[in-house]
């Protein structure tokens, strides 16, 4: 059985102030499974997720996704606004009226519980994004967005943030979109990843496209350590600041 | 008409009740998006509205409600509205309209209108039918309020967690800018162009010391600009001050006033658990 398709992106390209950021990039995201982006700084990572999201609107290409999709997003950072009281209750209801009992259910799969009543401004930066993870599970989302959720959370705490999103995926059954820098614990639970720099570089398992060299050209060092090799043929080779040198498309 | 309408203080309280009422959320919203600026243009700029009305002697309150709704339209349609919102811009049309509109009450005839009464607004003025037009303008701004609160503080929070799940931040941008043009339009009548922005920033500040959550600072808002009313007419009517200023002023001492108290509770309850 083919899952649900949620999202189909088509040759979406994007440039601001003449600067090319996005170069016809085609994905589709389905039910149930994890997508990763990754690629190195300003490759449009998180340009892309913005356009997935409607908050870039004036792209190129086609961008198809139903009106009743329901998303739920983490930035990849939230500047918290002091002139406003905020609890972390309340910011569990942000966008939706949710039942208290599921704001419990939720903080605790992320281990947070006990910071329901303190307020958003007292929050460390890794206590945050575990509240904003937690918040984007609430109300039966199809697709969770998630921004580097890593950033700012120890290496154990990262491990353990990528084992809970694949629980999400499992109990909500609901597409992710990931943007991550961390390769190896990506590689591992991850359906289908995007290898991004400014165009989609290659993408599909994570076994084929760590094989990729486009990939290798990328990541280098990083990527040798990360999961066997799959021949693949490249259509264009990166320099080592992974800007693209050639490029012969046929 | 009921008697007690007849009274002019019992109407300058309901004017000012109501007008608390919707300072209050209006103004947290405006101080978590930092507009307070904003409602400053529009009321230095509301002057040119006056000025308009009285030339083409219609109701003052239509030229100043034309006015800011066309600077709030026009801030809409350059494309980031957040850059057309600089201090630059918005200092501008704030001195323009402030201008032109002190030139046209100068060449008008003089005993059409009171200078002083635009700056500071006339609580104890308040007529029938200001009285109506207040309780209209709150009723609608209350019920879009009620309907559009959710989506209002979540855009305060975060633009992008709002936009990308599901409520069309532009959209509802634009109706809370639309609404802050209609309520500076009320406010004017009662608390003067010079005094809008401290209605609403005030009495928010003090709020904000005290609540935990955006609904409790919009309930203590109202309750401090009630406290701000009160003592602001009280000695209003005791000293012979002036009504607006002496309003902004009563607020100002409770902003103090809770400073003190609650700076003291902290240092109590710090001194416990340390």
């Amino acid at each position: 059985m083919t899952p649900e398709l949620l999202l189909r992106a088509s040759n979406i390209s994007y440039s601001n102030g003449g600067k090319n950021i996005l170069d016809k990039v085609s994905f589709d995201l389905y039910r149930s499974q994890i997508t990763t982006i990754i690629g190195p700084n300003g490759a449009g990572k998180s340009t892309l997720t913005s356009i997935v999201n409607g908050l870039i609107e004036n792209y190129t290409g086609t961008l198809e996704r139903s009106h009743t999709l329901k998303i739920g997003y983490l930035p990849q950072k939230v500047y918290v606004n002091t002139l406003m009281p905020l609890s972390v209750q309340r910011l569990m209801q942000l966008t939706q009226r949710v039942k208290d009992t599921e704001v419990d259910e939720a903080l605790a799969q992320t281990s947070v519980a006990y910071l329901k009543h303190r307020q958003v401004q007292s929050l460390s930066e890794g206590e945050l994004k575990r509240v904003l993870l937690a918040r984007t599970t609430l109300g039966d989302p199809d697709l969770i967005v998630l921004d580097e959720p890593t950033a700012g959370v120890d290496v154990t705490g990262e491990i353990k943030m990528y084992g809970l999103i694949g629980e999400f995926r499992n109990r909500l059954q609901c597409a992710v979109l990931l943007v991550s820098h961390d390769l190896h614990l990506v590689m591992s639970k991850t359906d289908q990843v995007l290898c991004l720099n400014k165009h989609l570089c290659c993408s599909g398992l994570p076994e084929s496209v760590s094989k990729h060299p486009e990939y290798l050209a990328l990541f280098g060092d990083q990527a040798t350590d990360a999961i066997a090799v799959y021949a693949h043929r490249h259509d264009h080779v990166h320099d080592v600041s992974g800007h693209q040198e050639t490029c012969q498309h046929d | 008409m009921i008697d007690w309408l007849d009274d002019f203080l019992f109407r300058s309280i309901l004017a000012g009740l109501m007008m608390v009422s919707i300072a209050a959320p209006m103004g947290c919203l405006m101080v978590w998006q930092r507009l307070a600026f904003l409602s400053d243009t529009l009321g230095h700029a509301a002057v040119l509205g006056v000025g308009i009305g009285l030339l083409l002697e219609v109701n003052p309150m239509f030229g100043v409600l034309t006015v800011v709704i066309l600077i709030v339209f026009s801030l809409s349609q350059v494309a980031n509205f957040n850059n057309a919102l600089s201090e630059t811009t918005l200092a501008i049309i704030s001195h323009t309209g402030l201008a032109g509109g002190l030139i046209l009450l100068g060449v008008l005839p003089s005993n059409s209108v009171s200078l002083e009464a635009i700056l500071f607004g006339d609580l104890l003025a308040t007529t029938h039918s200001d009285l109506l037009m207040i309780l209209v303008t709150t009723l609608i701004l209350l019920v879009l309020l009620i309907r559009h609160w959710r989506p209002f503080v979540a855009l305060s929070v975060s633009r992008e967690i709002a936009q990308a799940e599901g409520i069309s931040v532009r959209k509802e941008q634009f109706l809370m800018y639309m609404m802050i043009a209609l309520l500076v339009a009320v406010l004017m009548k009662v608390m003067g162009v010079l005094l809008i922005a401290a209605m609403l920033v005030i009495p928010t500040t003090s709020a904000r010391l005290l609540s935990q959550n955006p609904e409790q600072m919009v309930l203590f808002s109202a309750a401090f600009g009630v406290l701000s009313l009160a003592g602001g007419i009280t000695s209003s009517f005791q000293f012979d001050w002036q009504t607006g200023p002496s309003i902004v002023l009563s607020a100002t001492a409770f902003l103090v006033i809770t400073l003190l108290i609650t700076r003291q509770i902290s240092l109590w309850t710090r001194r416990r658990s340390g």
